[in-house]
């Protein structure tokens, strides 16, 4: 059996996303007033979405491939390692970037956007630009100066009140 | 009444604080531009935040400035690394880069700077004097009219933005049903909310916009760790000083070409959709079809670079014009300037010059000031440029995304925003390696919610359709979203299949339509003129035997390299 592409994934799970955004548009109150209902628009949008996705799905399972396979670096796919741990090698950097940016916000309350920003900062480009003692040294440097100096404009020049977290808050 | 609202814009602009924060965010934006990565749209949304604080003219002149500092900043990059610093400047690169590496890097510069400052001075003077005129035609739309506009906007963005149509129309549909989660504008009711608060209100679009092109741009340009830790310079960039008057003396050689560069790039920013990336394109080869040495380009011919770079700094202007005299933002660094202008409670219409002239007219001389600006501050800036080079890209990336984190809370000051920004930033990240354009995305998000609130007035006046087919704008809109929608595959089937050769002429006299309906003398006259131009397209194809040539096709490649 033939593997379906990457495309014809994408408009299954479009073709999904739309039938259970339109069933969910039969939860939007109908008010008494005003003539266009508020679950109108949204409806008229996701039919659009479905017959595009339909479209696409037509042109991907024709093409038998990726409908349009530049957009997706052919080379650098076919020089991936196998298997799921050749996909994490690959995706690494990226991966790193949302798990620590996802931690950043989850301590938020607790670290604040100072203390939390600069970890967070600090943290990134360690994990992706090495550990080697001078590095470590220099985005140290460069993640309490940039986030610092950030936070400083914000809550001094702009006034402007950014988490401040448990910790500074008996401050 | 114009030197009036000058004079006034003028008295508000000219202070110290307002002065150097323009100096600010031009220097920024040339360097934010000249980083290959880093785009403009990306630069202007990231100063968004910073202009909360300040009143409507400080903070829209520095995100101006900003703006024209970052149009400007790519051919630095370009021309002395070959990498160009914006989509705007890929054009600049194909002479630019020779021209330097053939000994002359201060001269191509040079005329990269001077081309980009004329091209900015008649792009704003435009601005200035048509802007005004093109809000009185607004004046004539009705709601039926402003939806077909953003279904063009749409339509026109998705065609031009990806190869493969359908993705581009997918990431619009996304776009517009993003603005529709929470309450909705006209009746206030809960919509695709899921039954959670923070979804009940709704997406903030600033959030949304710097996930989709920020936090996905820096992520995908960290992705391969080899190039995550290089740095710039390891690229090839080289100190130089810029060669000023030699630079003049040749762009005055070719003064025309000059003028016609910049008259493509505003008509290309007045078009919803096509901005920067496609104007300089079409402008080198517009300036090689018309050349009496056409084999000297790529080789470091001037006007390989006096073409790309006029026109490219000229785009935002048509940009604006149709912003600020229509409230549709042309592109998408034009729609971060939209909502720039909402966040300081400016809603752009057809009325916003003559109500708010002040403001209005703030804009339009805050772009001629960060023109001259950017021309004092190149030399400077590329100092600056060639420290940065030095950092390397995941240090930059790292930083920007730490800047991301406190800029895009204090937007409103909630956390909700800085999920937004993560949820976005994949969704972003996905669609831009699976091709989906962002592009059309961003657009649609930013025109949603107008889309909606003027088909709901339609539907308030009359529950009848025909006015959107019987009103002459709304029908001209319609008929060019149509023929827009049909580009990409004439474009792919030019010089191919036998129907292309009508493509033209039909939309000629399909467009000549509605401009008849509109009446008067004018328009009517117009229409004549394209109806004849149309006819002149299909007779001549007709006396050459409808035969298709194949390098019309060739023609269309070029450009799309």
């Amino acid at each position: 059996m033939r593997r379906l592409s990457h495309d014809a994934i994408i408009a299954i799970v479009l073709l999904v996303a739309s039938g259970i955004l339109f069933w969910s548009t039969f939860s939007i109150r109908a008010p008494d007033y005003g003539v266009l209902l508020p679950s109108t628009w949204p409806r008229m949008i996701i039919v659009a979405l479905a017959i595009l996705s339909f479209i696409y799905l037509v042109q991907s399972l024709k093409a038998g491939r990726n409908v349009d396979d530049k957009d997706v670096a052919p080379t650098e796919e076919y020089q991936r390692e196998p298997g799921l741990k050749g996909w994490f090698i690959h995706w690494l950097n990226p991966i790193i970037c949302f798990g620590l940016f996802f931690a950043y916000l989850a301590t938020l309350p607790i670290l604040g956007s100072l203390i939390g920003g600069v970890l967070f900062v600090f943290a990134l480009m360690s994990a992706i630009g090495g550990f080697a003692l001078r590095d470590i040294g220099l985005h140290a440097v460069l993640s309490l100066a940039t986030i610092g100096g950030m936070w400083s404009i914000f809550t001094f020049g702009l006034d402007v009140i950014l988490p401040t977290g448990i910790i500074f808050s008996p401050f | 009444m114009v030197i009036e609202n000058v004079l006034a814009a003028l008295n508000e602009l000219a202070t110290i604080h307002t002065v150097i924060l323009m100096m600010v965010g031009v220097a920024g934006g040339l360097i934010a531009g000249a980083i290959p990565g880093f785009t403009i749209a990306m630069a202007v949304v990231l100063t968004l935040p910073f202009t909360f604080g300040m009143p409507a003219v400080q903070g829209l002149a520095t995100m101006v400035s900003v703006l024209v500092g970052g149009l400007s900043g790519g051919l630095m990059a370009g021309i002395l690394t070959g990498i160009p610093g914006t989509p705007s400047s890929v054009a600049t690169t194909f002479d630019g880069f020779p021209m330097a590496r053939s000994g002359k890097p201060g001269l191509a510069l040079g005329i990269g700077v001077w081309s980009s400052f004329f091209g900015g001075i008649i792009s704003a003077t435009l601005l200035m004097t048509l802007a005004p005129q093109l809000a009185r035609i607004g004046l004539e739309f009705q709601p039926w009219d402003y939806f077909m506009l953003v279904m063009f906007a749409l339509t026109i963005t998705a065609s031009l933005a990806g190869k493969n149509l359908v993705k581009g129309l997918i990431a619009g549909a996304v776009g517009l049903l993003v603005r529709t989660v929470g309450e909705d504008e006209a009746v206030g009711m809960a919509r695709l909310d899921f039954g959670s608060d923070a979804l009940l209100q709704g997406f903030d679009f600033i959030a949304v916009l710097i996930g989709l092109f920020a936090f996905s741009q820096l992520l995908h340009d960290v992705r391969d760790p080899k190039e995550a830790r290089k740095t710039l310079s390891e690229r090839g960039a080289v100190n130089v000083k810029i060669e000023h008057f030699a630079a003049i003396r040749e762009i005055f050689k070719h003064w025309t070409l000059l003028i016609r560069s910049s008259l493509i790039g505003v008509f290309t920013g007045i078009l919803p959709g096509a901005g920067g990336s496609i104007a300089n394109i079409l402008a080198y080869d517009q300036a090689k079809k018309t050349s009496k040495t056409p084999e000297k380009f790529g080789t470091g011919a001037p006007e390989g670079i006096i073409a790309p770079e006029s026109s490219n700094n000229a785009v935002e202007g048509g940009a604006l014009m149709t912003l600020m005299a229509l409230g549709i933002p042309g592109d998408v660094t034009a729609a971060v300037m939209l909502g720039a202008l909402l966040i300081h409670d400016v809603v752009p219409s057809p009325t916003f010059i003559a109500e708010e002239p002040v403001l209005a007219y703030s804009i339009f001389l805050a772009f001629f000031g960060a023109t001259f600006m950017m021309l004092g501050l190149q030399s400077i800036m590329l100092r600056v440029f060639v420290m940065v080079t030095k950092i390397r890209m995941y240090m930059l990336a790292g930083i920007i995304l730490g800047f991301c984190g406190i800029g895009v809370f204090a937007i409103n000051n909630v956390e909700f925003d800085l999920w937004t920004l993560l949820w976005f930033g994949i969704l972003g990240f996905v669609m831009r390696h699976y091709g989906f354009p962002l592009a059309p995305m961003i657009l649609g998000v930013v025109l949603g919610n107008i889309a909606e609130l003027n088909l709901a007035r339609c539907m308030a006046i009359t529950t009848d359709l025909a006015p959107f087919v019987t009103r002459p704008w709304s029908l001209f809109f319609l008929i060019v979203a149509v023929f827009s929608a049909a580009f990409p595959i004439y474009q792919a089937h030019r010089g191919r299949k036998i129907w292309t050769l009508f493509y033209l002429p039909g939309a000629c006299f399909a467009a000549a339509v509605p401009l008849v309906m509109m009446g008067g003398i004018p328009r009517p006259a117009l229409a004549a003129a394209v109806a004849l131009f149309g006819a002149y397209t299909l007779w001549q194809r007709a006396r050459s035997g409808w035969r298709l040539d194949p390098n019309e096709a060739d023609d269309l490649n070029l450009i799309e390299g």
